[in-house]
């Protein structure tokens, strides 16, 4: 049994996703992945809608993608356990452990600034990766390719800077 | 407490009537759709930390390559899509500040994190403990962004400058610029070296015959374990 997917079937099952999910037989919009942040965090902080113009405004988009995260938790849970077989409990990447460092506090520490880091970024722009990167530039909107490059440089920026050159011997 | 609760439960319950009602496919519809969505993403391994870090330490290749290879694909069939009117743009406004400010914000996230929030839910299903912190963290980030958005954030993004595109500004050479668009992103996908970083404990659990590692040592590929 095959338990990874190349680069290049994963690409080509992902555009005939977006392109499904755009048609008028399957959702009519375009993917995204963050606009279910606020709708989740309303709901835990117990946000009214009525008294944010926000949680107004991502309402809809917010709940549909609250539903696809929802499908992606099942999905991503199913094949981990059936098919790649990578489902287990971890806390530090090897890749932190060889590149960063070997402690946990430091990882967790960093996990929730970069979180916290991630939504904000995403809310700013307006999009993720999903929604800019791949639906965005998919329509060949200048918006998502001024989000896609300097997210790029940035991405690139960051890895040099904050990760060891040489791995931990 | 018991007002919280019901609260949390008539929040939770809107979620199914908005999608239901929204015409945007039913529940299961969209349900089913990232259920597809996670299966790709979590069977390429593309929400690896050492996938997503190790394209930001210069390490790995496979998220460019299958990034640019879905985008370049989708973007040329997407435009013929829309044109025999089976779908239509959804452009996301030129918020000129909010891009560059939100992007270099992101970029950092992604970077250390080694997610992006498509992705790091995926991991979390594979029981990725720092993930579901992250996860934290974010719920948290989006609190302070809907309380403080009116006053901070919203003025923070700027005007929209328009939802232009390269098919809304090329007008009638429109056909010839998405193709250019499509062709030179699917051949940048397959130009990109492949290199790829492992995440050895993962491969442990994998046959020989299974293993991505010894096949890339096979086919000559550059690759590297860490465990």
């Amino acid at each position: 049994m095959n338990r990874r997917l190349s680069w290049w079937m994963g690409g080509i099952l992902m555009a005939l996703l977006l392109l499904f999910t755009f048609s008028v037989f399957g959702a009519n919009r375009p993917i995204g992945a963050s606009t279910y942040v606020p709708y989740y965090a309303g709901i835990l902080f117990g946000m009214d809608p009525k008294d944010y113009t926000y949680l107004q405004e991502v309402e809809k988009a917010g709940a549909w993608e609250g539903v696809m995260l929802l499908g992606a938790l099942v999905g991503g849970f199913i094949t981990s356990v059936f098919i790649t077989k990578t489902f287990r409990i971890s806390v530090i990447p090897a890749g932190w452990k060889a590149y960063k460092n070997n402690s946990v506090v430091s990882r967790l520490i960093w996990s929730f600034i970069s979180g916290f880091l991630l939504i904000i970024g995403a809310r700013l722009a307006g999009g993720c990766t999903s929604g800019h990167f791949m639906s965005g530039m998919s329509q060949t909107a200048f918006s998502s390719m001024i989000f896609g490059g300097v997210v790029l440089v940035t991405l690139l920026v960051t890895g040099k800077l904050f990760y060891k050159k040489n791995k931990e011997s | 407490m018991g007002e919280y609760f019901n609260f949390v439960l008539s929040r939770t319950a809107d979620m199914y009537t908005i999608v239901q009602n929204e015409g945007h496919g039913s529940f299961w519809l969209v349900f089913l759709i990232g259920i597809v969505f996670g299966g790709i993403i979590q069977y390429t391994r593309v929400d690896k930390f050492e996938k997503i870090a190790g394209f930001a330490m210069g390490k790995d290749t496979i998220i460019p390559k299958m990034l640019f290879l879905a985008i370049g694909i989708t973007s040329i069939v997407l435009y013929f899509e829309i044109k025999m009117g089976y779908a239509s743009y959804h452009v996301k406004p030129m918020i000129l500040s909010g891009l560059i400010i939100g992007g270099v914000i992101f970029g950092i996230g992604m970077a250390i994190m080694g997610k992006c929030p498509g992705t790091g839910p995926i991991s979390i299903a594979e029981g990725r403990v720092d993930v579901a912190v992250g996860a934290v963290g974010g719920i948290f980030a989006a609190w302070i962004f809907t309380k403080y958005y009116d006053d901070i954030f919203h003025p923070l993004m700027g005007e929209s400058l328009g939802k232009e595109t390269l098919v809304s500004v090329t007008g009638e050479s429109a056909t010839m610029w998405v193709f250019i668009f499509g062709i030179a992103l699917i051949l940048i996908a397959i130009v990109i070296p492949k290199m790829e970083l492992f995440d050895g404990d993962d491969l442990d659990q994998l046959e020989n015959s299974e293993r991505p590692d010894i096949k890339a040592q096979k086919e000559n590929d550059s690759f590297e374990v860490v465990k």
